[in-house]
Formats: C-alpha cells, structure tokens, sequence
C-alpha cells in the first residue's frame, strides 16, 4: 500500500528506480542524479497515486493532462480561421508587427503566423521529455541524443552553450547548419557589414530559429526590439541605409543636376585668362611695338639729333604699315613741339 | 562598393515609372510571366506590396517565393532593389 505523504525525495536512488520500474516508466539513462528519477517518480507515480485516491486528484490529473492540450490549443489555433484582426493580435503577441492584412498579404501572415507557432509548440511539448532525457546527462549523451534528435531543439534550448562553438564555426554558413542562426542573434550588433549581404539569403531559413530562440531568450528579444526601430527592413539589424544614390556614378544616368563643381574666383580667373590665350601673344606683341616707338620718341627728345632717329622712324615706316601710320603724325606733332618746349 | 548587378544599379537610379516587372533585379523573364499571372504586371505593383508589407525584406522575401517561386538568391535580390529604391525616391 503506497504510503500517502511518500516524499521521493526521501527514498534512496535504488528504490525510486525500482518504483520506477513497477509502474512501468522509461528509466533515464544510468549513472543520472537523484533528482532525475525524484522527478520521474513525481510526476508518473504521484499522478497514479492521486488517481487512485479520489475524484478531486483524478481532476488534478485531467487537469495536468488537459493543461498541455489547452497550451497546445491556445497556441496553435489554425491561422486560416482567424479574422484579419485575430491574425494581426496574433501576430503581435508573438512580438511581430504586421502590416495591413489585406488579400495579398494575408498569405504571408498566416504562414508567418505558423512559424511562429510551432517552435512554441515544441518548446511546450518536448520539455517534459527534454528534461527528462537531457538534464543531467548532457556531458555524456549529448553527441548521441544530438545525432538522433537532430540539432534543432538543441540550439534552442542550449544556444548559450553553443554560442561560442557556433562563433567557430559561424564563419561558414551552411543552410542545413541551424548554429550559425544563434550567431545571428548575437553577433550583428558587434558585425555588421560583413553580415550585410549573407543574412539576406539566410534569413528565411533562419527566421524560425530565431523567432523561437528570439522568444526563449528574454534579454536577446530586447535587442531585436532596438534593432528592429532602427533598420525596419532586415531583421538582423544589418542596413546601411543609403539616403541618397551616388548621382552619375557607375553609369547612373544624372537625375538632379547640380551646378558644375564651384569655382572659385581664382579658378574662374584663370579660365578667363586661359580662354584669351591666342589673343594675348597678339596683345603682347603690339605692346612691344608700342614700347619701342615711345623709347624713340624719347631718345628723339633727349638727344635732340633728327638724323639717325628720322632714317630709324622712316625705316619702321617702311616695316609696318597699318599701325604705325596712325603713330606717324602723333609723332611728327609731339617731336616739333617737344623741341618747342626745348 | 557592394556587388550589385547593372540590373540593380538601372532600376535604384532612377524612378521607377512605368518599368515592367522584369526590370527589377532578381525577376527574369519566367518569373516575370508568374508574376503578371497574378496580376503583377508593372514594378510599381510590385512595390506596392513591398510597402504593404511595411517595407521588411524578410516577409517580402517569403511572399515573392510562394508568389512567383522564385529561390532565395533572387527574392532577396529584388528586395534589396526595392529598399534602396525606396531610400531613394519614396
């Protein structure tokens, strides 16, 4: 007769495997802590024990049963029969603002809606079993179990461990690989332009993961909550949000045309000059010219001697024509009345 | 400069207008014909649901594969077109 206020905490190791055994549940892997089987024998034997009591503990264990479907149900109600605004609070709840859900967006909320689901769901349902079958035996078991489980629960659950193995091998990012998916969560605050173009590939395979571990993890969500605001386009928070195209560059055609590059004085003087530069050797030239004849005029002067300078002045006469014969005049004026001055 | 195609670089420069939806980068001539089968037929249609989707590259992403079937590589390319358009001109 089973005693009623058994405390299996109280039994030896040896005895809650054997209770263990007489009600027929699966003994978790040998060489496990106590409080393994302590558990084990709470929650088999002591739900069988209060069966067999009263009516009161056969609710307790509807109830205890019933507890997992209604958590089942609250959490996957088939977002095809949702109203649109069902589907949106739904949605909130999960922490993902949606858009308008209108005809052609509707689909993709639904099956976004039941990504979200079905981490949460694997979460409530294999967290008995996980507990049970992972607690305690991780240093040993844990290649085996990962082998036959596959590494999807395992990220979940145990990402912070595998946070530092997956930063070793997050620099190759497989898509069957779910670890590098932890290293999404972390890293791009600390990396972000290399990430930049490999997350957008990666994201729909990711996103599950990292929607479940988003929700596992309290102090990871906050940050996708602040990287979220920020980027509001990729979800792992990697944007460089280009405000403004590189106009003409790489062939883009010129859509605003600014004024040509500012020139400064300076720069404008010297075009100015530059564009008159044929015309300046002309303008030189004449200059010359005129140096020349005024150096005359005035040796004329000093000198005081017609003879030699009127052969020069009638020999210039003869070299050029145009130009000089307007100077001829002047110069037979000024010389008389230089010579008056005299 | 990150490694955007000239598909890429003609569509982000310049106002979409009427440009039909195999201008963007990603959507081929195949995924284009799929995309006009429901109705898509301009980029400018497509760039509505892009902002009815409120702009996130993740769930566009999804949408163009279940829409047009289109893998990752592509869709993801053309949401990328389409924010940086986005950027530019919205």
């Amino acid at each position: 007769m089973p005693l009623f206020e058994e405390d299996p905490a109280h039994l030896s190791k040896s005895r809650l495997k054997s209770d263990l055994v007489a009600h027929s549940v699966a003994l978790p892997p040998a060489q496990s802590k106590k409080d393994v089987y302590v558990e084990l024998h709470l929650k088999h034997i002591d739900q069988k024990n209060a069966a067999d009591f009263s009516s009161d503990e056969e609710d307790q264990v509807r109830d205890v049963a019933d507890k997992e479907e209604d958590a089942e149900d609250a959490e996957i109600p088939d977002p095809s029969g949702l109203t649109d605004d069902d589907l949106k609070a739904a949605l909130l709840e999960h922490g993902f603002k949606a858009g308008p859900i209108v005809a052609s967006t509707r689909a993709v909320y639904e099956k976004k809606l039941r990504k979200l689901l079905q981490p949460d769901g694997q979460d409530h349902l294999n967290g008995a079993e996980k507990g049970v079958v992972y607690s305690d035996s991780e240093e040993e078991d844990e290649e085996e179990e990962e082998g036959s489980q596959g590494a999807k629960e395992e990220t979940v659950e145990r990402s912070d461990q595998t946070q530092q193995e997956s930063s070793q091998n997050g620099d190759f990012f497989y898509p069957q690989c779910f670890l590098p998916s932890s290293r999404l969560l972390d890293m791009p605050i600390v990396d972000k332009h290399s990430m930049k173009n490999q997350s957008l590939y990666y994201t729909p395979k990711a996103s599950p993961y990292k929607w479940g571990m988003k929700l596992s993890q309290e102090p990871v969500k906050d940050t996708f909550k602040d990287m979220f605001p920020d980027t509001q386009a990729t979800p792992t928070g990697i944007h460089a949000t280009r405000r403004k195209p590189i106009k003409g560059a790489a062939g883009r055609p010129i859509q605003y045309v600014y004024p040509d590059t500012p020139a400064s004085p300076t720069t404008q003087e010297r075009r100015a000059v530059e564009r008159r530069l044929v015309p300046i050797q002309i303008q030189i030239l004449v200059f010359l010219i005129v140096v020349v004849l005024l150096y005359l005029i005035y040796a004329c002067v000093e000198d005081n001697s017609f003879s030699p300078f009127v052969a020069l002045l009638e020999s210039l006469n003869q070299g050029s024509d145009g130009e000089e014969g307007l100077l001829l005049p002047a110069e037979t004026q000024d010389t008389p009345a230089l010579s008056g001055q005299e | 400069m990150s490694t955007t195609s000239q598909k890429h670089r003609d569509f982000v420069g310049e106002p979409m207008g009427d440009k039909p939806v195999t201008a963007l980068s990603g959507i081929g001539e195949i995924l284009g014909k799929k995309l006009e089968q429901q109705g898509f037929d301009k980029a400018f249609v497509v760039l509505g649901q892009f902002l009815l989707l409120k702009k996130d590259s993740e769930i566009f992403v999804e949408w163009l594969k279940d829409a047009s079937g289109a893998n990752s590589r592509q869709a993801g390319s053309c949401a990328q077109c389409l924010r940086e358009w986005c950027d530019s001109f919205l």
